[in-house]
Order: structure tokens, then C-alpha cells, then sequence
């Protein structure tokens, strides 16, 4: 059903609160999971059971902490306890999609709530930004939804977006059980929801389309035709300093083996990394051994194959949210180095993660007839 | 692409228990001639091969890997080559994706019957990768 959640004096935020507490009022879900602020820009992602706690909700602000979709697995596990609503952000729906694959989380019993995202910015940028300029949260949001309607880039002065959000080409969340569009939209006048009839029936809303509601299709087009340029420029000028001198290990020469790419990203669950095991304390006589055959040898080692590791092991399901790169104290852009690689493996298997989840994962399915002369060369 | 062809190149091998590695030994008490460029590590199944463990002789320098196992349908463990079959081919797409040289890691499905293949096997790989030369990362320590 397609509808609209009405807003009173240009009040959006107040609008979604208000949708948002009617969801826990009705018990359509008995806790819902949206980010928080508190202490102006600062976003706590945070499971509410309260209603008035939902004064402080904001799904509407430009930054992104987290990847949310590993604090859902959390609370879903193998079975959810409650009837849960999780507020993400579509990246971050596309990541819990794999998840749910890889048997880390469920989406029985979970509502899925989202909205368009006109992209985000550096944490730390973003807050330093805030306070040194003492910026207005009202401006800050009214320019969000300005260029969210305008399918163009918030005019913060002084800010770039996250270049994952830069080169985003599924902005538009597709999994949701609930989900509300600012793409082409005047919010002032309504906020257009697209949600099952049996919600729809639940909250007491009808079919009631936003008088813009035919202006989203083509603004999400806009949108993405304009962030395809920047991916090809990116994956572009990524895949050339891999191919080039220094390669792979000359961009990952700065890595400091912090492993917060691995812990920031979404897909990467294994609660004890390789990497992070014996296999990986070496013997000194190894350090030796390794400094005699080549010269010298990098402590610590095996920075080249933990990132080739990791590309291997989690590439297929990259959804490109981009966490990796805002999370790498080198500034390394790990993000679109796996979104590069990402990519042209996925296309090997026809494979788009986060898409639905009855598409399985390439590397646990098979048929018996598939790529039948490999391997069989003479 | 290197016409240097006076260095020896090193193949580490993930064989299969069942087949590829019973092949080899077949070659063996046949007393069939080929390389001894060859370092075999053996597995229960071709699809207990992780990538790292590929990874990590091409990183440390070696000029190949090879992965044998058993023709599709008669893996000892029912389904197990079918998943190395779709892991060679993401693992192969990566090193292409990042700039290695995915020739140098080669699959072949060799039977407990064919010591004759995997002589040829060897023999083929290691004329290959003296075409493609010494592995570069054998002098790099930034990895």
C-alpha cells in the first residue's frame, strides 16, 4: 500500500517519531532498534522499548556509526525473543540480508523498517563540523531533505560524504516491510510510506499516495545515474593502482593491523578471526627464516594475505557500505578496494548481495553440471 | 613476462587423500619420470582447501599451487569438489581483480587410477610457469 505520514508545521522529524511510537504503541513490535541522539550528533543506535525514549529517535541524520546490521544479528540470533523492529539504513538491510545467509541472524518475527538515504558523512568529520560551526540541527535537516527531494548532495560546506555513500548505486532500500521515500519528495507536505496492507491495516492508514509519489521514480534515477559516474571514476582509478607498481601491497604499505576493517564490517561475524589465532603467532626462527629468503622481512607479517584473506572470505557479500574504509586509521580505501574486487567476483556467479534471501550464497550451492571442462584439461 | 628460464619454479600441491594424492603415488611405484618441482600437501578432500592456504605459498613466492582432487561425482565425500570447483573460481577472479597472476593456480580433477595425468599435470605446470617466471613476490617483503 502505498500512503503518507502526515506532517504538522513542516515538522518531519517529529512526524517520523510519531510514526515510529505508534509502532510500539499498537505492539505491532514489542522493541524497536533506531539510532538515538544524544548530546546534538551524537547517534547511539539503541534498542527502545519505551515510547517516550523515541523523543530523541533520529534515522534522519547524515551519519552512520555503524553498520547496524551486526547489532540486529544480535538481537535476532537463531531466534528472535521478541517481536522486533530494526530501523536500517538500506545498506545496512542489504548486509543483515547476508547475514540472515551466512546464519548469523533472522528475519522471522523482525519488522524491517527503512528509508531512502541521501548518503552520509565521516563521524568524527561530521561532529567536528557541528560544534566548531555551531550548525543548526534545524538547518542540518532541512538541507537533508532539500537535497534528498532535489536528488543532489547536501550543501554542507566543508564536508565531503563518505565515498562509499558517493558511488552508492541502491540508495533505495528493497527488503523493507516498511518504507519511506524522500527521493523527489516535498516532506513538508507528508512523508509517502510504502508498507503491507496488514500494517498498513494495524496502524489504522489507508491508501492515500503522496501527491509527489510519482516524482520518486525518476529522482532515484537521477540520483543513481549520477552516482554510477563517480563508481566508474572510483572502481576506475582503484583498479589502476592495483594493477600498477606497488600493487596491492603498496596500497595496504600503511596498514597498521589494527583490524578495525574487520570489525567494522558487517559481513566478517567469526567471532575468532584466522588471523587472530595461533596460526599466526610465528616461532622466531620463522621471522629468520622468513629475513634470510627474501632479504628482510615486514614485522609483523602477512598483511598482503590477511586483506587477500578477507577478500576471499567475505567479498561475494559486500554490499559496499564503505565502514571499512571510515573505520581505517591509515585512510587506506579498503572499501573500494573491496567493492572493486567485490564486484567482478560477484559477476562471475551473477550474484548481488543483499538482494533477496532466497538467492543463495555462490560458494554454498553448486550444480553437478556446472563449468564441466575445468579442470578436466589434458 | 619473463625469458628467464634457468630458475626452477616451485609448485606447492593441496591433493586430495582420496584420489589425486593415491594418483601420485601410483606415478611413484610406476616409476613415471617428471619434475621434482613439486611440494604435496595432502587433505582428506579438495574441499577442505581454504583460499589463505593458496594464498600463502603465492605471497611467500612460490611460482605455483595446484589443487588436485577427484572428478566431479566421485568425490569420497559426495559433494565436497563441487564447492572447490566454485571456490577455485572466486579464488581465481580475485587474484585477476587485484593484479596477480591467476595462472599460476591451477585445478585438476585426477583420479587414484591416473598416476599417467598426474605426471603429465606436473610436467605441463611446471613448463607453464617457466613461461610466466620467477613469482615477483619472491623479493618482496612488503607484503
Amino acid at each position: 500500500m502505498n500512503t503518507v505520514i502526515p506532517v504538522e508545521n513542516g515538522e518531519v522529524l517529529a512526524a517520523v517519531r510519531g510514526f515510529l511510537r505508534r509502532l510500539l504503541e499498537v505492539q505491532l513490535v514489542e522493541a524497536l532498534f533506531v539510532p538515538l541522539e544524544v548530546n546534538e550528533g551524537a547517534i547511539l543506535p539503541a534498542l527502545v522499548t519505551d515510547p517516550a525514549r523515541l523523543s530523541v529517535a533520529n534515522p534522519l541524520t547524515p551519519v552512520m556509526p555503524i553498520n547496524a546490521a551486526r547489532a540486529v544479528s544480535a538481537l535476532t540470533g537463531k531466534q528472535t525473543p521478541a517481536r522486533l523492529g530494526a530501523l536500517l539504513r538500506p545498506c545496512e538491510l542489504r548486509a543483515l540480508i547476508e547475514l540472515v545467509k551466512l546464519r548469523q541472524a533472522t528475519l522471522e518475527n523482525v519488522l524491517l523498517i527503512s528509508i531512502d538515504c541521501p548518503g552520509t558523512y565521516e563521524y568524527f568529520e561530521y561532529t567536528t563540523w557541528q560544534h566548531e560551526d555551531h550548525k543548526s540541527p534545524g538547518f542540518i535537516l532541512s538541507d537533508y531533505l532539500a537535497a534528498a527531494q532535489e536528488s543532489r548532495e547536501p550543501t554542507y560546506t566543508g564536508l565531503t560524504q563518505r565515498t562509499a555513500c558517493r558511488m552508492c548505486v541502491q540508495p533505495v532500500p528493497e527488503q523493507a516491510d516498511i518504507h519511506l521515500q524522500l527521493f523527489g519528495v516535498d516532506t513538508s507536505r507528508g512523508i509517502p510510506v510504502r508498507l503491507r496492507d496488514d500494517i498498513a491495516n494495524n496502524l489504522g492508514m489507508m491508501e492515500n499516495p503522496h501527491p509527489d509519489a510519482t516524482e520518486h521514480q525518476a529522482a532515484v534515477e537521477r540520483l543513481i545515474s549520477a552516482h554510477r559516474q563517480v563508481r566508474e571514476k572510483e572502481l576506475q582509478d582503484i583498479r589502476a593502482r592495483l594493477t600498477s607498481d606497488g600493487g596491492l601491497a603498496g596500497l595496504f604499505a600503511t596498514c597498521i593491523r589494527c583490524h578495525n576493517c574487520m570489525t567494522a564490517c558487517p559481513i566478517c561475524y567469526c567471532k575468532t578471526c584466522l588471523f587472530r589465532t595461533a596460526s599466526f603467532d610465528h616461532s622466531p626462527v620463522y621471522y629468520l627464516d622468513a629475513a634470510r629468503r627474501k632479504g628482510a622481512t615486514r614485522m609483523l607479517g602477512d598483511t598482503l594475505l590477511f586483506h587477500m584473506t578477507r577478500l576471499n572470505h567475505m567479498g561475494l557479500s559486500c554490499v559496499g557500505c564503505g565502514m571499512c574504509t571510515s573505520a581505517c586509521p591509515s585512510h587506506i580505501p579498503v572499501g573500494t578496494v573491496f567493492s572493486a574486487v567485490g564486484e567482478q567476483v560477484q559477476t562471475v556467479f551473477e550474484y548481488h548481495p543483499g538482494r533477496d534471501v532466497s538467492e543463495s550464497l555462490p560458494l554454498v550451492t553448486f550444480q553437478e553440471n556446472e563449468w564441466a571442462t575445468l579442470g578436466e584439461e589434458r | 613476462m619473463s625469458d628467464n628460464h634457468d630458475f626452477e619454479p616451485l609448485i606447492v600441491a593441496f591433493l586430495c587423500n582420496w584420489c589425486t594424492y593415491t594418483g601420485a603415488d601410483l606415478a611413484g611405484t610406476s616409476r613415471l619420470q617428471y619434475p621434482p618441482n613439486v611440494r604435496i600437501v595432502r587433505l582428506m578432500c579438495s574441499g577442505a582447501v581454504d583460499p589463505v592456504y593458496v594464498l600463502k605459498p603465492l605471497i611467500e613466492g612460490a611460482e605455483g599451487v595446484l589443487i588436485g582432487g577427484c572428478h566431479p561425482g566421485d568425490c569420497h565425500y559426495q559433494t565436497g569438489n563441487y564447492k572447490t570447483r566454485r571456490r577455485f573460481l572466486a579464488l581465481r577472479e580475485t587474484l585477476k581483480a587485484i593484479g596477480f597472476d591467476e595462472r599460476r593456480i591451477w585445478l585438476r580433477w585426477i583420479s587414484a587410477s591416473e598416476g599417467q595425468r598426474f605426471a603429465e599435470t606436473v610436467t605441463q605446470m611446471v613448463a607453464a610457469l617457466k613461461e610466466l617466471g620467477p613469482n615477483p613476490m619472491r623479493a618482496n617483503w612488503v607484503a
